[in-house]
């Protein structure tokens, strides 16, 4: 079938719309890493736009030798391994006995769980629980809150409810148990979900902020996140951290700062691409059932 | 027979029990002693005398809450901003995903789905310092621009109404790709043969699109409308925390800030509560509201 002139139009139309959608979602990317690569007259005077100019790792040099990034890197990375490993392991603790018709209970305990997603204690209420069993100031305090994404838990239990029952009950008959079943059976067969879990969890743990905020009163064990926000909202720590180096003059803290946000998206857009076809099934997934 | 499969049925119990009770326990601690927490919002909580023996006060703090300006003002803030962020970025994904539905080259459908979907991964701090970039008084290349031509930088982050599309946009532009993933979906489930028979009747695309494709993702729009019903008393706390500065400080005040200036910082857990408390009920009331109109439609979620 021919189309006509008109849907011609509209499809090209819609071909440059789309382009134009994109290079907004890129640029404002590859404008902050062109800033952290250029000097510091090319930046004050605001000439960078889509590439560096007088090409220099100054900025990288000053952020890791003058501030706590690399320590705050590192705190990133325990909280975020930590929290997914935490998540995961309650989160397959409900999900799994929820998705059996034959679990007692199972009707009320998922009403249960549901009523939370609809209906919630609010952040103080929570902070006073925090409080009292004495997490305040350790990463108990951001695990434990957030340890079960109900929307996640969903998510993987529509998963597996959808495992062929055959291969469950062929398994039995070959003696398999319960929790070798889930092990053996259950969990090998649902790594899709399991990976698209991951990635949710593990991206919400390493954009945390404000629970780190509110739970965490040390500086020293403030997460990358929050300690890039730091050094966006006050130049003043940003000039202090740096007054002690003497070649601090010749920098910008815009390059510097730009520098942080390149470290904070880098892992991001490195495990991005591995992962894409799994988080959309994921949301797919969800989509199904509510 | 009866009670031998019963005894079996037990047998298969026990594991998935053991399983489920530190899940159980985690809803308890951390989702249900909370709710019970709410408590407070109706006494004068302290420390010291605890959730039981503080002193009770009854709807003292709720009063107090509404018949300050201030609160009161921070609540209509709340509800604008969080209005505009719904009205302005719900369409924005309906529209993408028709407009990425439509593309035929299947690898320029994948970048631009690539490309799209990669801000919802940053977060607030990420795209807070990327505003800030791109539109501070000193050293952006747009006011530099705007200095070159007209004389003098255009201060678009400490005026309201640019505040205000500034803080909006970049809601939209950080999620619009990521939620087309769902009505991308429901695109898919839709019938080839409708579109046949559609075109084979005459219809243009336009034609097809408003009475066979926005038809058939009706469901999954209202679901996703529900949903955020219960988030319109709602502003993410990283995206305004982010985003504000003192200039703007009349409208950027919102609930959960507030909540964490007063509360977490100035000690006032009873008064903050009360919001709090507020803030969920309202919640609650929209989403059974939002789930009984989708039920005139059939469309109803729960």
């Amino acid at each position: 079938m021919r189309e006509s002139y008109g849907d011609k139009i509209t499809r090209i139309g819609i071909s440059i719309l789309l382009l134009l959608i994109s290079i907004s979602c890129l640029a404002p990317v590859i404008n902050i890493l062109s800033i952290s690569f250029s000097g510091k007259q090319a930046v004050e005077s605001g000439k960078v736009l889509l590439w560096p100019i007088d090409v220099t790792l100054q900025s990288y040099s000053a952020l890791f030798e003058g501030t706590r990034v690399l320590a705050s890197l590192w705190n990133g990375v325990v909280m975020t391994v930590g929290g997914v490993v935490i998540s995961m392991v309650f989160t397959i603790c409900a999900a799994y006995p929820l998705s059996k018709g034959y679990f007692y209970g199972r009707r009320t305990f998922t009403l249960m769980l549901l009523f939370t997603m609809v209906f919630t204690g609010g952040l103080i209420p929570t902070y006073l629980v925090v409080k009292s069993l004495g997490l305040i100031d350790s990463y108990w305090a951001i695990w434990m809150p957030g340890a079960v994404s109900t929307y996640n838990m969903l998510i993987m239990r529509s998963y597996f409810e959808g495992i062929e029952p055959e291969i469950e009950e062929a398994a039995r008959i070959d003696g398999c148990r319960e929790m070798s079943l889930l092990f053996r059976i259950v969990l090998p067969l649902s790594m899709p979900v399991i990976a698209t879990l991951i990635l949710f969890y593990g991206v919400g743990y390493w954009n945390n902020f404000m629970n780190v905020l509110i739970y965490i009163n040390s500086t020293e064990k403030y997460t990358i996140t929050v300690l890039i926000q730091q050094m966006i909202a006050s130049q003043q720590l940003l000039t202090e951290s740096l007054a002690n180096d003497t070649s601090a003059l010749e920098l910008v803290p815009e390059g510097i700062k730009s520098a942080g946000i390149i470290v904070l998206i880098l892992p991001m857009v490195l495990i991005y691409p591995f992962l894409q076809k799994y988080f959309v099934k994921g949301v797919m997934l969800g989509s199904v059932k509510g | 027979m009866k009670s031998a499969s019963k005894k079996a049925l037990f047998k298969k119990n026990v594991p998935l029990m053991l399983m489920f009770a530190p899940a159980l326990a985690y809803y308890l601690i951390f989702r249900y002693l909370p709710i019970g927490g709410l408590v407070i919002s109706f006494e004068n909580y302290n420390f010291f005398d605890g959730v039981f023996h503080s002193p009770w006060v009854g709807f003292k703090n709720f009063e107090m809450l509404f018949s300050n300006d201030k609160t009161i003002r921070i609540i209509w803030n709340t509800l604008w901003l969080s209005v505009l962020n719904l009205v302005v970025g719900f369409p924005v994904p309906i529209v993408l995903a028709l407009m990425i539905n439509s593309v035929r080259r299947s690898w320029y459908k994948r970048f631009v789905q690539t490309v799209v979907y990669l801000p919802h991964f940053f977060s607030w701090v990420i795209v807070g310092g990327m505003v800030i970039t791109l539109f501070s008084m000193e050293s952006s290349f747009l006011n530099h621009w705007i200095e070159d031509k007209y004389g003098e930088p255009y201060p678009f982050l400490y005026k309201t109404l640019s505040w205000v599309t500034i803080f909006v946009g970049s809601g939209v532009w950080k999620e619009m790709g990521f939620s087309t993933i769902i009505y991308l979906a429901a695109l898919t489930s839709i019938s080839p043969a409708l579109y046949e028979a559609a075109a084979l009747d005459g219809a243009s695309k336009w034609k097809q699109t408003w009475h066979v494709t926005l038809p058939g993702i009706r469901g999954t729009i209202i679901l996703v409308l529900i949903l955020s019903m219960g988030r319109v008393l709602e502003v993410g706390f990283d995206q305004i925390y982010n985003l504000r500065n003192a200039m703007v400080s009349d409208i950027s005040e919102v609930i959960s800030t507030y909540i964490y200036t007063l509360g977490i910082q100035g000690g006032q857990f009873s008064l903050t509560t009360a919001l709090g408390l507020f803030e969920s009920v309202v919640a609650f009331i929209l989403i059974l509201g939002a789930n009984l109109i989708a039920k005139k439609f059939n469309n109803n979620l729960f």
